[in-house]
């Protein structure tokens, strides 16, 4: 094949790329425009009762909170700790502390050996009522890079200790694996639900309709779909 | 054309790979001060290969010469464009889902050196611009 034709045939798949990826943009931005468009959208979707919440975190906010946001992450997850750390706390003012809704975690622990560890952590530290401040503590000190040890055994029990916990119980809870079939459930659930990425945020509202996005979006992304359902 | 063709073609799908733009519930563009070093990464990679790809595209097309140096350009773009977006994102979870803890341990340096490896890729990527831009000059004079 001479260069002339090499550089022909690169010349129209790097066109035909561009135009698939162009037109999924320019829809997504036509119907980002046309807001009745989407909120027909929304009220089609149908309700999702095959959520199985009951092996996710507690319940963070009120249990009667009109709508439910069902966060599914890792905790060695890079994108859930930009979310964490410049979302998550402008929507627990806006939305959690003033009972518009509640959140609920999901595991999802696929990017290394720690992330079960670390979630099988956080249902430890829920035995002692310590749940969300120990899942605070993770996201806090993770540091981005999977399987680096930050999240090992022994920082495990450190992030306990800061927590003052009863680390003996912390290390029993740990050495019995007691919650791994619960970790394993979470995953399987948000397998189930379709999740391939982490964060995953399903927005549930009090009719049942649900709206699901992926990524670390920004508060605004939270605000503009929670209020149509309020 | 074609530098337009080639910067969106990485810049779009990398700042979705990348979580800097989001289409989906709304197209939405959110850059995190933390990570604009990143930002500014892939989009000097999408600038360089736009500006590269097209000369050597130019040099086998005009000039006839041979497809080393566009070669070049092409694994600096793939460098960088496989750096950091393979951690959380839809792809590292179906390779790792597919392949396991080999899958695990190759996401997980892609991840952990994002920023060494973007640097890398640019660099070669610089380094294909500035020889491409000496042997242009030396053919164009001999032709």
């Amino acid at each position: 094949m001479n260069k002339r034709a090499i550089v022909s045939i690169t010349f129209v798949v790097l066109v035909v790329v561009v135009a698939i990826s162009f037109s999924s943009y320019q829809s997504n931005l036509l119907e980002m425009h046309d807001k009745t468009k989407y909120l027909e959208k929304i009220a089609a979707k149908t309700a999702s009762p095959l959520i199985n919440l009951e092996n996710g975190s507690p319940v963070l906010g009120s249990h009667v909170a009109p709508i439910t946001i069902v966060e599914f992450g890792d905790y060695q997850c890079e994108a859930c700790y930009y979310w964490f750390h410049n979302t998550r706390s402008t929507l627990i003012d806006n939305y959690i502390e003033t009972g518009k809704a509640k959140l609920v975690f999901v595991d999802l622990p696929f990017l290394g050996r720690d992330s079960p560890r670390a979630a099988q952590a956080s249902y430890c530290a829920e035995d002692q009522e310590k749940y969300w401040e120990y899942h605070t503590m993770l996201y806090t000190f993770q540091d981005g890079h999977p399987d680096s040890g930050w999240a090992d055994r022994d920082r495990l029990n450190s992030f306990a200790f800061s927590l003052d916990m009863n680390v003996d119980e912390f290390n029993d809870c740990m050495d019995s694996s007691k919650y791994a079939k619960r970790v394993k459930a979470n995953y399987d659930e948000a397998v189930k639900n379709d999740v391939q990425q982490t964060p995953t945020f399903i927005i549930i509202s009090q009719d049942g309709t649900t709206e699901k996005f992926a990524g670390a979006q920004p508060y605004s992304v939270f605000a503009a779909t929670i209020e149509p359902m309020l | 054309m074609l530098a337009v063709t080639i910067f969106v073609c990485m810049f779009i799908p990398l700042s979705i790979l990348s979580e800097f733009l989001f289409i989906e519930p709304f197209v939405i563009f959110h850059v995190v001060e933390d990570r604009i070093a990143s930002f500014v990464l892939i989009t000097s990679i999408s600038l360089m290969s736009a500006i590269v790809i097209p000369m050597n595209i130019y040099r086998i097309i005009t000039l006839q010469k041979s497809t080393t140096k566009i070669g070049g350009s092409i694994v600096g773009s793939i460098i960088g464009a496989s750096a950091g977006i393979c951690s959380c994102g839809p792809i590292g979870f179906s390779i790792i889902s597919t392949f396991g803890t080999v899958a695990g341990t190759t996401t997980a340096f892609l991840t952990n050196y994002e920023i060494p490896l973007r640097l890398v890729s640019l660099g070669l990527l610089c380094l294909v611009y500035y020889t491409t831009i000496r042997s242009i000059s030396v053919e164009c004079k001999t032709q």
